[in-house]
């Protein structure tokens, strides 16, 4: 007997249906994987179960008998913890105030006793000992911490809760490979104690690694459930799009790869320092896309943001072009003839609430310092902008939020392509969009390449890192250890290299 | 047949359909308690006080979409500075009138600018730095009131503010329509309103996308104080002569016009027409519970009572839960 | 391996735990200040009377902290005060003034204050309305109320009240014991598990509610307990006024407010000092005598303490900001 199951729940906002008829069962003992694009429903059908969202239609079951779950705590109560996407965490209060959260209202007593809720932490904490990485103590801030350090904090306040049924929705997204190795150990013990985890993740290793069971989404429905054992990355792939073409895209574009044309340096940086880059230099050359590699947090991320104007100190050279970089911000940076796209949207890139069409303008608007908005000759070329990566949406004026994931980040990168730059910096543009979306995206990226402009790619997902990239930067603390090119353009090489002088 | 519907019910339920709903409510009620309270020249006289408080409302207005919790608690100080400093210009002379202008124009940018700077150079929340900068005017205020003559206002400026200008109607509330007009094709039509509206929304998205959210940021506290700078002008023209502390009533009541006209007060969302409704329906507000000649206590007690039974209708955050 | 339970300095700075430290620099400069201007303001009976007249807003200032902890605001805080000022005076005169009376009567007026709070709970949390407007609207509410209990300042009080406000037990001022028994009370609050939880909601609201924290049930206790702070302030101020008056304490929100800046706490909620909150109120009423001591003209004396305050409330912000990088 299945320990929770969902028949035919069902999530309308408003016009638009969220969930159109969800299914799942949990069995004790088992990683169930949930797997959808962006805008399927998958993330509905876990807030359901998380007890965030009220559904409007259909059963649920715990062990057999018919429950609601009307609230977070209600689910709690059921036995069910949640790891959430977005970190659910109080960035003053100390680690071990923040595992120890639920539980503090529960418990009787007035006072906080440290002692006890150091013991109460402690076991959970103790399988990501060696990983834990250095500024991590019970008592510290957990604003003080790294994102990947927030990460386990969060899983581990989701283990703490010693739930029967776990939710993971992209647990490892800012994890490095060994964090990942001891989460994955940690899955593994709670399977073989009975517990039930539902897995949401992009990432097809994982998935394959650790998952028993995938319950793929389309379009608010559950379509099919099956062992892992039993399919493929390609049927899956097939299953979740609906489509044939664009899952096989491995092998072609590994084939259909443009030399790059080593054109003249269209980017040169020199000894840069800033928060998280030691010393870096290198050469971009125009119709290059030269990627960044490594683990997490070994200064990818940083050396873009850098260059771009965001970080709080910088210094070194930085040619664009033949001009050096005078300004200190993004907008000088713009001026400059750079583009940066950030994979965390919500932060850098969408201005939510807001229309399509203001969303998509800003930067052209900038460049040619308009003073007056004419929403016709703007939209005119919005559109046409949007148009070259298919954005899907229904018309300029409506709100950015009514669009998926993935064409809201295509939002933010047409606001590139209507005033194109010199220089495209990404950094890891296409975490947690959907594979349609993510495929339109680089094939878009390779047209431009193909016309001329640099491209500096970071991204966290090393397939995709090393099928697009001309050559690969490997990062290690802040410096460039190793270059891949050609044939060594290899997982085993990437990691090599990111391993080296650790 | 069902779409047209939605729409109708969609649009009735804006915060700018419900004010004006109440508004017109209001005019009834107030007819039918005292005959003659919705008679053209009483409507005109409401009109005139709601334009003073909506022109102080648009700079509050501004400050608030620019997000990043923006408000300016000093534009009551700036109100009562203002009419001194005009007054004193004008000297009740029609040739001062221009020079008393552009001193109130300057008085309210030089403190719109302090207050801006230290929003922005040195991050001091609005809430507090205006609160400090409203506790630095009211001192100077006592200052002027025992050193300088209240001054008086330029026969000419009376005339555009209390009389009928262009068919039957004043002045002011003529000056209140342009500004109603300037302020919505800033806001909508131009980049700079874009980028107020892009700050308020998702400040850190839009520096990134090179939008100079700090000079904007000051733009908009310098229009505040020059916005109140005007108010501050005509209400001399309204009462003849000020006194100390006109303006300390300015400062809540602007926040709540720009409120009941549905702007949110954490930014990005709203406009001035609303804002416009919001003051009237404010205006008329108090002139009613003036008129039911209430004791202070049951005036206060309704006011805020109606206040909040109004933020129950808009004004109201998100659950939550989904 | 053990993690490690105390981190070292380091990791956490010392003004990160003890969030109230620079208030209590600004104060010491402060007191140095006073002294130097005018060395009499230093004396036993000069700090006594500045504690007596600032007692009501350390309190008020404590009582609001406890709702910008939790990320909101409660702009009714002087009006509540107001309104138990005048509840208790009218309650003392209508039982006979007697100390039966006086005893039972604040005890009721605390209950008022507490009212008032749940009140501003509800209408903040549960009906969801923006705090700042909101518990604007229903401060001018309860003045209203405060307006109808008395309409007219001036009603007194018996002399067994202020007479043991402003009066010594054991040598000791009584106003000092009050202070004592404040600090107690923020010591043993600073320790509970609904601090952490307060804090928490106000760091983020979101995520407090998705961890399980009955977030709207702490938000209206947080309002609660303001209106019970602000009502023994009230208290206070009926000590050291003698007298009952419906606005008294209507300008003193906004100094409650910059009291809690000044103490090191975030108007954004989720970090900050109850102590600093306190010391805060002193820091105002320091800044308040010095422009006095200084022997700046009466009409100046508005102006200088309005710059005064702001200044100190940059830098009250700068500073709180630079130990939060």
């Amino acid at each position: 007997m299945p320990r929770l199951s969902l028949e035919g729940v069902s999530k309308r906002y408003g016009a638009t249906v969220a969930l159109r008829r969800g299914d799942l069962d949990l069995v004790p003992g088992e990683v169930h994987v949930l797997m959808g694009s962006n805008g399927s429903g998958k993330s509905t059908l876990s807030k359901i179960i998380a007890g965030s969202v009220n559904p409007d239609g259909g059963l649920i079951k715990y062990d057999g008998s018919a429950v609601t779950i009307p609230s977070p705590q209600a689910a709690r109560d059921l036995g069910i913890a949640v790891f959430y996407q977005e970190l659910s965490l109080a960035a003053h209060r100390s680690v071990v105030e923040n595992i120890c959260l639920s539980r503090l209202g529960k418990s009787r007593g007035v006072f906080r006793n440290r002692a006890e809720m150091a013991a109460m932490a402690e076991p959970f904490i103790a399988p990501f000992q060696s990983v834990l990485g250095d500024g991590f103590g019970l008592d510290v801030p957990v604003g003080r911490l790294r994102a990947d350090q927030r990460q386990l904090v969060e899983i581990i306040k989701t283990l703490a809760a010693n739930p029967d049924i776990l939710i993971f929705d992209e647990p490892t997204s800012a994890l490095d490979r060994a964090q990942v190795d001891c989460f994955m150990a940690v899955l593994r013990e709670l399977k073989a104690n009975g517990k039930s985890i539902i897995f949401i993740s992009h990432r097809m290793d994982e998935i394959f690694e650790v998952g028993d069971r995938v319950t793929i989404i389309r379009d608010g429905e559950t379509v099919s459930t099956s062992a892992l054992a039993d399919t493929t990355m390609e049927a899956i792939l097939r299953t979740m799009t609906g489509e044939e073409a664009s899952a096989a895209a491995t092998a072609d574009t590994a084939v259909a790869r443009v030399q790059s044309k080593g054109g003249p340096a269209k980017l040169k940086v020199a000894n840069l320092v800033a928060p998280g880059v030691d010393n870096v230099s290198f050469d971009l050359a125009a119709g290059e896309i030269v990627g960044f590699g490594g683990l997490h947090g070994q200064g990818q991320s940083a050396v873009l943001r850098a260059i771009f104007g965001v970080s709080q100190f910088r210094s070194g050279d930085i040619e664009v072009g033949t001009a050096k970089l005078r300004g200190k911000s993004p907008r000088a940076a713009i001026h400059d003839g750079l583009a940066y796209v950030s994979g965390d949207r919500a932060r850098d890139g969408v201005i939510e609430g807001r229309s399509i069409l203001e969303n998509t303008v800003p930067i052209y608007a900038l460049r040619k310092r308009l003073f007056i908005t004419s929403p016709r000759t703007l939209g005119e070329k919005a559109k046409a902008a949007l148009e070259k990566l298919q954005t899907k949406y229904q018309s300029l004026a409506h709100p950015i939020n009514s669009l998926s994931g993935g064409n809201q980040q295509k939002v933010i990168v047409s606001r590139w392509l209507m005033a194109p730059p010199q220089v495209m910096l990404l950094d890891d543009p296409s975490k947690g969009i959907d594979i349609a979306s993510k495929t339109e995206l680089f094939r878009v990226l390779r047209e431009l390449a193909s016309e001329g402009m640099a491209i500096l790619l970071y991204s966290s997902e090393d397939a995709e890192l090393l099928e697009h990239s001309d050559r690969v930067l490997v990062f290690n603390n802040g410096r460039i250890v190793r270059e891949l090119r050609g044939d060594e353009r290899t997982r085993y090489h990437l990691y090599q290299a990111a391993y080296e002088a650790a | 047949m069902k779409n047209s519907t939605n729409v109708v019910a969609e649009i009735a339920k804006t915060p700018l359909v419900v004010a004006l709903g109440l508004i017109v409510a209001l005019l009834v009620l107030g007819e039918l308690l005292s005959p003659g309270f919705a008679s053209l020249s009483q409507i005109m006289r409401l009109l005139i006080v709601a334009s003073i408080l909506g022109v102080v409302a648009a700079g509050q207005n501004l400050v608030i979409l620019g997000g990043r919790e923006g408000i300016d608690l000093s534009v009551g100080g700036v109100v009562s500075l203002s009419a001194v400093v005009a007054g004193n210009m004008m000297q009740g002379s029609d040739a001062g009138i221009i020079p008393a202008i552009i001193a109130c124009l300057a008085t309210g940018a030089f403190f719109g600018l302090l207050n801006g700077l230290g929003v922005t150079l040195l991050r001091i929340p609005p809430l507090i730095m205006t609160l400090g900068m409203l506790g630095v005017l009211q001192g100077l205020l006592v200052v002027v009131r025992n050193g300088i003559p209240s001054g008086l206002a330029a026969p000419g400026l009376a005339h555009f503010v209390t009389q009928p200008l262009m068919f039957g109607v004043p002045g002011m509330i003529w000056l209140w329509g342009a500004i109603g007009v300037l302020m919505a094709a800033m806001l909508k039509r131009t980049l700079f309103g874009y980028r107020v509206y892009a700050i308020g929304s998702n400040e850190n998205a839009a520096r990134m996308a090179g939008v100079p959210a700090d000079l904007i940021r000051v733009c908009l506290f310098m229009f505040s104080g020059m916005f109140a700078a005007v108010a501050g002008f005509c209400i001399l023209g309204y009462s003849g002569s000020s006194f100390s502390n006109v303006g300390a009533q300015y400062m809540l009541s602007s926040i709540i016009a720009v409120v009941l006209g549905g702007t949110s007060l954490s930014g990005g969302k709203g406009g001035y027409t609303g804002t416009m409704a919001g003051a009237t329906l404010l205006v008329l507000l108090q002139s009613i519970l003036t008129t039911l000649n209430i004791e202070e206590a049951g005036r206060q007690f309704a006011f805020g009572a109606t206040l909040l039974v109004l933020m129950l209708f808009y004004g109201r955050g998100k659950a939550l839960r989904g | 391996m053990t993690l490690p339970m105390q981190t070292s300095f380091t990791q956490r700075s010392i003004f990160e735990r003890f969030p109230f430290i620079p208030a209590l620099g600004i104060l010491a400069v402060l007191l140095i200040l006073n002294g130097l201007a005018e060395p009499n303001s230093l004396s036993f009976r000069a700090i006594t009377g500045l504690t007596k007249t600032y007692l009501a807003l350390m309190f008020l200032a404590v009582a609001q902290s406890f709702v910008v902890f939790s990320s909101d605001i409660d702009l009714s805080v002087g009006a509540i005060l107001s309104l138990v000022n005048v509840s208790v005076v009218v309650m003392i005169d209508q039982l006979g003034g007697g100390p039966a009376a006086v005893l039972f009567a604040c005890f009721a007026g605390i209950l008022v204050g507490v009212l008032c709070g749940i009140f501003n709970g509800i209408v903040v949390v549960a009906l969801r309305l923006q705090p700042i407007v909101a518990t604007f609207a229903t401060g001018i509410l309860f003045t209203g109320i405060a307006l109808w209990v008395l309409p007219v300042a001036g009603m007194p009080v018996p002399q067994s009240f202020w007479r043991t406000y402003g009066g010594r037990i054991l040598d000791i001022p009584f106003v000092f014991y009050v202070v004592a028994l404040l600090g107690l009370l923020i010591w043993l609050a600073v320790r509970t598990r609904f601090i952490i939880q307060l804090m928490a909601v106000g760091d983020n609201r979101l995520a407090a509610y998705q961890s399980g924290l009955p977030v709207t049930r702490i938000r209206i206790m947080a309002f609660a307990i303001c209106g019970l702070f602000s009502a023994v302030a009230a208290l206070c101020i009926i000590g050291d006024t003698a007298s009952g008056d419906p606005v008294v304490g209507n300008a003193m929100t906004l100094y409650s407010v910059a009291a809690v800046v000044l103490g090191g706490t975030a108007l954004s909620g989720g970090s900050g000092s109850m102590l600093g909150s306190a010391i805060g109120a002193l820091i105002i009423g320091l800044i308040n005598s010095f422009v006095f001591f200084v022997g700046v003209s009466s009409e100046w004396q508005n102006f200088a303490q309005g710059i005064a305050v702001l200044l100190a409330l940059m830098a009250g912000v700068l500073v709180t900001r630079r130990i939060s990088k």
